[in-house]
């Protein structure tokens, strides 16, 4: 069995264990599979070769956990999808992800007052329209963007030109500063993993 | 936890949200097995409250 990492331009050469694998005008990066269980380091080690692949090549990770039979199969499973696939990565290249997430203290579940209701609500409101400043602030930053959906206030991921990474990252922090009062939380440069697929 | 420790287990989150939601999804097998996805999620419970209680403003 391989597990199935990424698709990158066609005619990339790549260092052993990864292989690449020619299909429909772009190549599928593959490594064998290790057999490795889901643990944090395991995802920490599938990053890394992520990210080493990504400093030399624009690439679109594939989903975590995918894995065929061979090469022949790696193929096929892109079959047919090269002319989108080559679009996705046009629209990522020269750019990396960033996440930015925005924690608020938790408000106090209601009790049976009323008003305590009314006050969870009212804390609720504060802290989704903090997460909608925030990124009104940052999405003019990005390429692209996709609001992740969650719990917490804010919880995206931005496509950032290579070149601006550090006057987003300097954005962020004046955020920080700007809003003691909230946690905003910001890594990467991540790969593309957000954005591998067509917005739904 | 040490500083560099949080750091890393804020980072786990964004890395978990991405690898289990992100990416192209093409006509391979999903591996993954469930056990150990719902071990994933587990543990990021664990690390999603710790984070939040280390990041809660004092108290006045």
């Amino acid at each position: 069995m391989i597990d199935v990492l990424a698709i990158t331009d066609a005619g990339v050469t790549v260092d052993p264990p990864v292989v690449a694998v020619p299909s429909d005008g772009v190549s599928v990066l593959c490594t064998p599979s290790n057999g490795d269980g889901v643990d944090a380091d395991a995802l920490w080690r599938h990053e890394e070769l992520l990210e080493g692949l990504m400093k030399l090549r624009p690439l679109l990770p594939v989903r975590y956990g995918t894995r065929v039979p061979d090469e022949a199969a790696a193929a096929a499973a892109v079959a047919g999808r090269g002319a989108e696939l080559m679009a996705r990565l046009d629209h990522v290249r020269g750019a990396v992800e960033v996440s930015v997430r925005v924690r608020t203290a938790a408000p106090a579940p209601p009790t049976t007052a009323e008003h305590s209701g009314v006050e969870y609500l009212r804390a609720r409101t504060a802290a989704s329209r903090a997460g909608e400043g925030v990124h009104e602030v940052l999405e003019p930053l990005a390429r692209d963007c996709r609001l992740l959906g969650g719990a917490e206030p804010l919880r995206a991921a931005y496509l950032v030109e290579h070149d601006d990474v550090d006057a987003f990252a300097a954005r962020v922090r004046e955020l920080q500063g700007e809003h003691p009062e909230l946690a905003i939380l910001c890594t990467g440069p991540w790969p593309p993993y957000s954005f591998s697929e067509a917005a739904s | 936890m040490t500083a560099i420790a949080r750091e890393r287990d804020v980072a786990l989150v964004d890395l978990v949200d991405r690898l289990l939601a992100g990416g192209v999804v093409i006509a391979g097998d999903i591996t993954l097995a469930v056990a150990d996805v719902e071990l994933v999620h587990v543990s990021l419970r664990a690390l999603v409250s710790s984070v939040s209680s280390l990041e809660r403003p004092p108290q006045p």
